[in-house]
């Protein structure tokens, strides 16, 4: 443990120098008047998210973490402050713009996957290429790549409502990377799943991310889940409490404690779980852990759900 | 976004809920093919009022006498003939594009035992070639010989003096226009003087071949059937060798009682080029100092007065249409009330405000183009069957024909409609749908 603490020590230092900020928040206040009273849901916030990085926000149900997203997505105004993401003030824009920049820069996975029933898994991964005016031949080809990423090739012409929900999840993944996005924002995006599969679907978002070096803003009230994350702020009352930050997790933590949470709370498809482990425990010892990884989130894929 | 792709949404969306999508399209249905069967049978009454009229000469036709039957006026001016030089003035109005002096004499026909007083009718080529012949030919142009063209109901004139005419008998006398030459007395006075004196020496006859017959037999009537029709100019060739200086029986005569040197027409027909025309010349024919007559003005009444049937009829579809339209409207807030999510999401991912928009509005209108377009069938169905009874048709007008018509026009613009009123019915749902918080999408249920 010691020895990988040091090793990401390093990793931080390295890439400290290449930090690009990408969302600067200043001094942010969102309130709501209810009756006479004034509800501070953000009382001042400041903070900067980099490009490349995991962010999650942490914070008890209430606290604003919500709220804040919401902002930083551009479907909330804020009462005062500042929101520059990509260079951009957020808080200036009107609706029209607000959009148009959501679908240029950003990803959105939501909790409750949010697919649109009427269209299967490709269509509906296509979706946000269609706002984008791209025709339909590219955009399947898109949408099936990013399928295929996610674990899903053999469920492409699956309705929505004819998957589970571990699948679907993967669905609204694909739909939030398939543009390219900056930024992806997701909004409890485990928070309808079991936690075999919350670990699953955690494990492939992050892969993801740091192989297309995107930024990923989670939001989660699980504590848990939050330690995943390249860096945690814990909100409270609307306020930022701190910033923790840990580089030091890497894909093979998240398999391990998939590997321990399996044992204890899933007792269903152990025998194949044993074989990921097993692979996995080789890439850490390659020291290849990319490649081994993307075999196993493939084999994840097909076994999820 | 592509507009293929927005309909293609569309269309997903209105599948998703078929029978929903089938009452509101059975709502647009029912009001287009009301408005429609309505509106036909406006038209309907309308063009056979028209036939009708039209049954009576035509429409664009104006008929102009001169007022000098009762001789001079009041005030002992020479009253307005209808002379050449007048017929050059007519042609000079506006909208005219021909005019046809017509010669109108009394004569007596004869054949064998039988005879007939009536009137004969100089009129130009032009005017001849519109009658319909049964039997024979027009005469050539710049024919010489005078030849007649009896109307079909002419012959029931000719009696033999002892056994009374055709409606006395019932019989058809037996005269033979087309076989047999006609003898033609033209000195009527003369005739009848000699007819009660006998020192009076009996005018001359002269032989007349017929050139045609009218269309018809004795009953089936028309414009033409009552007249005899000659050449103008023939005629006037004619009448010129018989009474050289002296006056032409029914020519007005000056005040010494001479023969003017130039004949004066008895009437005139004033071809106007457009029925909206008829009116304006026939005003200023009456401001000449002629009397003017035209089945306009009939038309003219019952054309307001089908209007204003339409009118009734095409509101009362229009309401059905209307409330139609109050469905496409409910069913465009339902869906948008369920969809508040999904709407929100695809808000969410970045779907432009105006396509959001434009998708509901595609909806309500593919809803009223579906409507419309199966209302025109029903409509044309419903057409069909009233025209089977063709009685409706003869008890209101009195001519038999078709009284429910849809013209393509009418169902074009009722689809057109159809579709107009979807949208705009879908207006407001989708400027509602547009206007959505796409928070409503996040906010976890």
């Amino acid at each position: 443990m010691e020895e990988k603490q040091s090793q990401t020590e390093k990793e931080i230092t390295s890439s400290e120098k290449e930090r690009v900020p990408i969302i600067r928040v200043k001094n942010l206040y969102k309130i709501y008047k209810i009756g006479t009273n004034k509800v501070y849901a953000l009382n001042g916030v400041d903070f900067t998210m980099y490009k490349g990085e995991f962010c999650a926000i942490v914070g008890p149900s209430g606290s604003g973490k919500s709220t804040l997203l919401n902002m930083l997505a551009g479907l909330e105004k804020p009462s005062k402050g500042e929101i520059i993401i990509a260079g951009k003030h957020m808080e200036k824009m009107n609706e029209n713009q607000l959009v148009a920049f959501r679908r240029e820069n950003v990803g959105f996975i939501f909790q409750s996957y949010n697919l649109l029933q009427t269209l299967n898994a490709i269509e509906n991964v296509a979706l946000p290429l269609s706002f984008r005016g791209v025709p339909r031949k590219i955009r399947n080809e898109k949408a099936k790549k990013y399928l295929k990423l996610v674990g899903l090739e053999n469920q492409m012409k699956h309705m929505a409502n004819a998957m589970s929900g571990g699948q679907q999840q993967r669905v609204g993944i694909a739909r939030a990377l398939v543009v390219k996005p900056k930024i992806i924002f997701a909004d409890e995006p485990t928070g309808n799943l079991d936690s075999k599969t919350t670990m699953e679907v955690l494990a492939l978002m992050r892969r993801i991310v740091r192989e297309q070096n995107q930024t990923l803003v989670m939001v989660t009230h699980d504590n848990h889940l939050a330690t995943y994350a390249d860096r945690q702020f814990h909100i409270v009352d609307g306020k930022i409490l701190k910033i923790e930050e840990q580089r030091r997790r890497d894909e093979e933590d998240i398999a391990g404690e998939r590997e321990s949470e399996g044992q204890t709370s899933c007792n269903a498809g152990n025998m194949s779980e044993e074989g990921q482990v097993a692979g996995i425990n080789d890439g850490v010892h390659s020291e290849k852990v990319e490649n081994t990884d993307k075999g196993n989130a493939a084999r994840i894929g097909k076994n999820g759900g | 976004m592509r507009f293929i792709d927005l309909l293609s949404m569309s269309m997903n969306n209105l599948r998703r809920r078929k029978l929903r999508t089938a009452l509101t399209v059975l709502g647009v249905v029912i009001g287009t093919a009301s408005i429609v069967v309505m509106m036909s049978l406006g038209i309907g009454l309308r063009e056979l009022n028209r036939e009708l009229i039209e049954s009576f000469g035509s429409l664009t036709a104006v008929e102009v006498r001169g007022n000098y039957y009762y001789g001079y006026g009041e005030d002992n001016t020479e009253p307005n003939y209808l002379t050449d030089e007048v017929v050059r003035q007519m042609e000079q109005i506006r909208f005219v594009e021909s005019v046809y002096p017509m010669l109108e004499t009394r004569v007596m026909l004869m054949q064998g035992k039988y005879s007939a007083d009536t009137d004969l009718i100089g009129a130009p080529l032009e005017y001849l070639r519109e009658i319909p012949l049964g039997q024979g030919s027009l005469p050539e142009q710049g024919e010489k010989e005078m030849k007649l063209i009896y109307g079909n109901a002419v012959i029931q004139w000719f009696n033999d003096g002892k056994r009374g005419g055709y409606w006395e008998t019932g019989e058809l006398p037996d005269v033979d226009f087309m076989g047999k030459p006609m003898f033609v007395i033209f000195d009527m006075d003369k005739y009848y003087q000699s007819m009660g004196d006998s020192s009076v020496k009996a005018p001359k006859k002269y032989l007349v071949n017929a050139a045609g017959v009218v269309e018809g037999d004795v009953r089936s009537g028309g414009s033409y059937s009552y007249s005899v029709y000659t050449e103008l100019e023939t005629l006037k060739n004619q009448l010129k060798r018989i009474f050289r200086k002296n006056p032409i029986p029914g020519q007005p005569t000056n005040k010494k009682g001479k023969a003017y040197p130039y004949f004066i027409y008895s009437s005139c027909v004033v071809n106007v080029d457009e029925m909206e025309h008829v009116s304006t010349v026939q005003e200023q024919l009456s401001d000449m100092g002629f009397q003017a007559y035209s089945s306009s003005d009939w038309m003219e009444q019952t054309q307001k007065q089908s209007m204003m049937i339409q009118a009734v009829l095409g509101g009362i579809g229009a309401i059905s249409l209307f409330v139609a339209a109050i469905g496409i409207a409910n069913t465009m807030m339902m869906s948008i009330y369920e969809r508040t999510k999904e709407i929100g999401v695809i808000k969410v991912l970045g779907c432009d405000m105006g396509a959001i928009r434009n998708m509901f509005l595609i909806e309500s209108g593919c809803i009223g183009l579906l409507g419309g377009f199966i209302g025109i069938i029903l409509s044309y169905g419903i057409s069909f069957a009233m025209n089977r009874f063709q009685t409706i048709g003869e008890m209101m007008v009195g001519v038999a024909g078709d009284i429910s018509r849809i013209p393509p026009w009418l169902s074009m613009a009722a689809v057109g409609f159809a579709i107009l009123v979807g949208m705009v019915a879908g207006f407001f749902p989708a400027m509602r749908a547009m206007r959505l918080s796409p928070l409503a999408a996040i906010r976890n249920e």
